[in-house]
């Protein structure tokens, strides 16, 4: 019996967290903020690919680490807690629906780039996708980073999954305007798109790994933007005393440690669950999305309003934390559909 | 991460329930069972079944072999507590002695306390209740003003004791005594032993046991009045006047224990809930069904923190408050367990039939889950004091 993280894994995330805070503090968050750019930050992309993250989950024969998704657990909590720009979840998740569906030749042309960092990949899902004759046509919204990838994994309808190339004939991607800039949310238009088709339907099995990434990255959200409104309130002072020692306050800080520490638990259960093929995985899964989700909207909620004005400003970072939590928190079910979910499962025995 | 047991816990688990299969009557696990029997008789036979219990040797799982106890690991004692659970085992009948009285002698007792006390307890030849709370010292305990005081080699007890659990069937009581007024409130109170009963086994002369009916309708708890009741020096635990840091060192021994039988338990009763909803129809109502499946995110959320409790209790780490975590998580999310049952049944939750069904008995006692052994507020205090480092 060993419900924690193994030194490897402490010690990566040791590393990542240090090259995070070193390489790309909140303040180059912000600087995506403020500056018109397209939103990628290619140097950290680039340097990220250097150190190999990006090959956590392809095989050893694809040139990966062929690690398992607990670990990729660790870099999406620790790019939770940083709110980290960049397709860096976008192509993990991509690249496992390569890695669980594509051909041979699928794999070999594009896993070990990916695991070299030097291609960008997203899954394209959750819209009205239609195919005829191998061309796909159709709008999906909220795909995040098209406009900067390589290639797109186009979910059609009926579940089965396309390689596509952005740059093609016939796919359009527009740039939206999203209130979270730690990420670039597009529209993809396909019509009449060449689609390449890749072995297997896997898509429910990528939903649910990619479930299990956004759940760690919206812990880690949860659990700085928790921390920074703890350690304000331990000094900021009204009517003479910290104002973290009125129990309004520290009640609700003490729920939300609760809430925080579940989601924690429940992100590192499902991902060890997915790995180790446990019987109740799917549960797993639907529990840690539909915990985080709700303990990052509430954390992140609890830090504006438990840092007073300060926390409403453009200037204060309370805000990059909230929109990212409340991106994250729809992106791959959102908590009230993961929980209907568990209710087919629980409920009609499904 | 690993969550799977050890061959020697498997085996264990095994071996246990090969003795529950032989030695639990099936009458025993039907549901509202123990609500039917009388309840000094249902007492008896739940203590002597325990005893065989333990002379067959599944008590005291953790416990050294020195002391009657097993001598196993960590996870068999959560196994232990697992199988209890699944089987629908009477829980035990001497809790507060063995989840604080005997670990608590093993570190400070003296050797007769520990030759006398700690086998006789597992073994339920003597039950114990704890003297903690008064009328006037709940969550604030170092209040208290039940007096003790120092008279030749005895002290003599004045005072009354509330929220007793087990106090109808309890032989003795450890409990916080005032010895002192002059010192700080913490610093004059010591724990003493207290025999309870005469050697007939009716209330010791100047003890007066009185039972409180509780919400439920049932007796578990009453209230302990004492007259010049005299108590021998040597039934000091620790020393004079050392009584509140024996009390935190006695309280410390439940943080190790893993909320995994909560867990079980719980979650059959939502099944139960879920049945209910079922037969009511009410299953497609798309509201209960998010209220249900959030109790599920709440009991799974309350497992994996158990196994992660577990895992450090293995490491040999200190666990310091997260007792207070954990207590918050079962104990709110029982309590809406139990409204769920309420909104699913509707006024029917109101109707009993030959005394309260499980549901509704859950219901009303969950209610008490968030007071006893430390109220969600004192709990909240701890968890962001504590474990966050807000101020005082």
């Amino acid at each position: 019996m060993y419900f924690d993280l193994t030194d490897e894994q402490r010690a990566l995330r040791s590393t990542v967290r240090d090259f995070l805070a070193d390489r790309f503090p909140l303040s180059a968050v912000r600087a995506l903020y403020d500056d018109d750019t397209d939103g990628d930050p290619a140097e950290l992309w680039k340097s990220v690919g250097e150190q190999g993250w990006l090959a956590v989950l392809i095989p050893e024969q694809y040139d990966g680490l062929g690690l398992g998704l607990l670990d990729a657990a660790v870099l999406a909590r620790c790019w939770g807690e940083g709110c980290v720009p960049g397709p860096f979840l976008p192509t993990l998740v991509a690249a496992e629906a390569l890695r669980l569906g594509g051909t041979d030749a699928q794999k070999s042309a594009w896993l070990p780039r990916v695991a070299a960092g030097d291609a960008k990949v997203t899954l394209a899902h959750g819209g009205g996708v239609t195919e005829t004759g191998g061309k796909l046509s159709g709008t999906i919204r909220h795909v995040e980073y098209a406009h900067v990838a390589d290639a797109l994994v186009v979910a059609a309808d009926g579940g089965r999954l396309w390689l596509v190339d952005p740059h093609g004939a016939g796919v359009t991607v527009t740039v939206t305007d999203a209130l979270d800039r730690s990420t670039v949310l597009t529209t993809v238009t396909l019509d009449g798109a060449a689609g390449e088709e890749l072995a297997a339907p896997v898509l429910p099995e990528v939903l649910d790994r990619a479930a299990v990434l956004y759940a760690n990255d919206l812990a880690g959200v949860a659990r700085v933007a928790l921390t920074r409104t703890v350690d304000y309130d331990k000094t900021r002072e009204q009517f003479g005393r910290p104002v973290g020692s009125f129990q309004a306050i520290k009640h609700a800080l003490a729920d939300l440690h609760v809430a925080v520490t579940m989601a924690e638990h429940a992100g590192w259960y499902a991902a060890h669950a997915l790995d180790a093929g446990l019987p109740d995985a799917t549960l797993a899964v639907s529990v840690a999305k539909s915990k985080a989700g709700d303990a990052a909207r509430e954390a992140t909620a609890a830090m504006i309003q438990y840092h007073g004005g300060i926390g409403y400003t453009w200037e204060h970072d309370a805000h990059l934390f909230f929109k990212r939590a409340k991106r994250a928190e729809y992106q791959y079910g959102d908590p009230a559909e993961h929980r209907e979910r568990i209710a087919r499962l629980v409920v009609d025995g499904a | 991460m690993d969550l799977t047991y050890s061959e020697a816990d498997e085996r264990f688990r095994t071996e246990f329930r090969g003795w529950l299969d032989a030695n639990l009557p099936a009458q025993w696990r039907e549901r509202g069972f123990w609500a039917k029997q009388d309840r000094d008789e249902g007492f008896r036979m739940r203590r002597e079944w325990e005893a065989g219990k333990a002379r067959a040797g599944f008590a005291g799982i953790q416990w050294p072999t020195e002391y009657g106890g097993r001598g196993g690991t960590p996870a068999q004692r959560a196994i232990y507590d697992e199988e209890m659970v699944r089987y629908r085992a009477p829980l035990t009948v001497n809790g507060l002695g063995l989840t604080f009285l005997a670990p608590t002698l093993m570190v400070i007792g003296t050797d007769e306390q520990k030759r006398e006390i700690i086998k006789p307890l597992l073994h339920n030849e003597v039950i114990w209740c704890q003297g903690f709370s008064e009328p006037n010292a709940g969550s604030d305990l170092a209040a208290l003003q039940c007096r003790a005081e120092s008279d030749g080699d005895e002290y003599v007890i004045n005072g009354q004791k509330i929220w007793t659990s087990q106090a109808m069937h309890a032989d003795k009581m450890f409990g916080l005594f005032r010895t002192s007024t002059e010192d700080k409130k913490h610093r004059g109170i010591t724990m003493l032993i207290v025999d309870l009963r005469s050697p007939d086994g009716s209330p010791a002369p100047g003890v007066d046991i009185r039972p409180l009916k509780q919400m439920t309708g049932g007796l578990d708890f009453g209230e302990v009045f004492f007259t010049d009741v005299r108590v021998p020096k040597t039934n000091v635990i620790g020393v004079e006047g050392g009584g509140w840091d024996v009390a935190m060192l006695l309280l410390s021994f439940e943080r190790g224990s893993s909320a995994m039988p909560q867990y079980t338990g719980f979650r059959r009763e939502l099944d139960d809930v879920v049945g209910l909803a079922r037969d009511l129809g009410r299953d497609r109502n798309p509201l209960l069904r998010q209220r249900i499946a959030n109790s599920v995110v709440e009991l799974e959320c309350l497992k994996y923190h158990s196994l992660h409790i577990l895992t450090q209790v293995e490491q040999g780490k200190e666990l310091g408050a997260a007792s207070s975590m954990t207590k918050l998580q079962w104990s709110e999310t029982h309590q809406d367990i139990g409204e769920l049952f309420a909104d699913v049944a509707g006024l029917a939750h109101q109707i009993s039939g030959d005394g309260l069904d499980d549901l509704q008995r859950s219901f009303l006692w969950s209610r008490s889950e968030t007071i006893w052994g430390g109220s969600s507020q004192v709990q909240r205090n701890i968890v962001a004091e504590r474990l966050l480092g807000l101020p005082r």
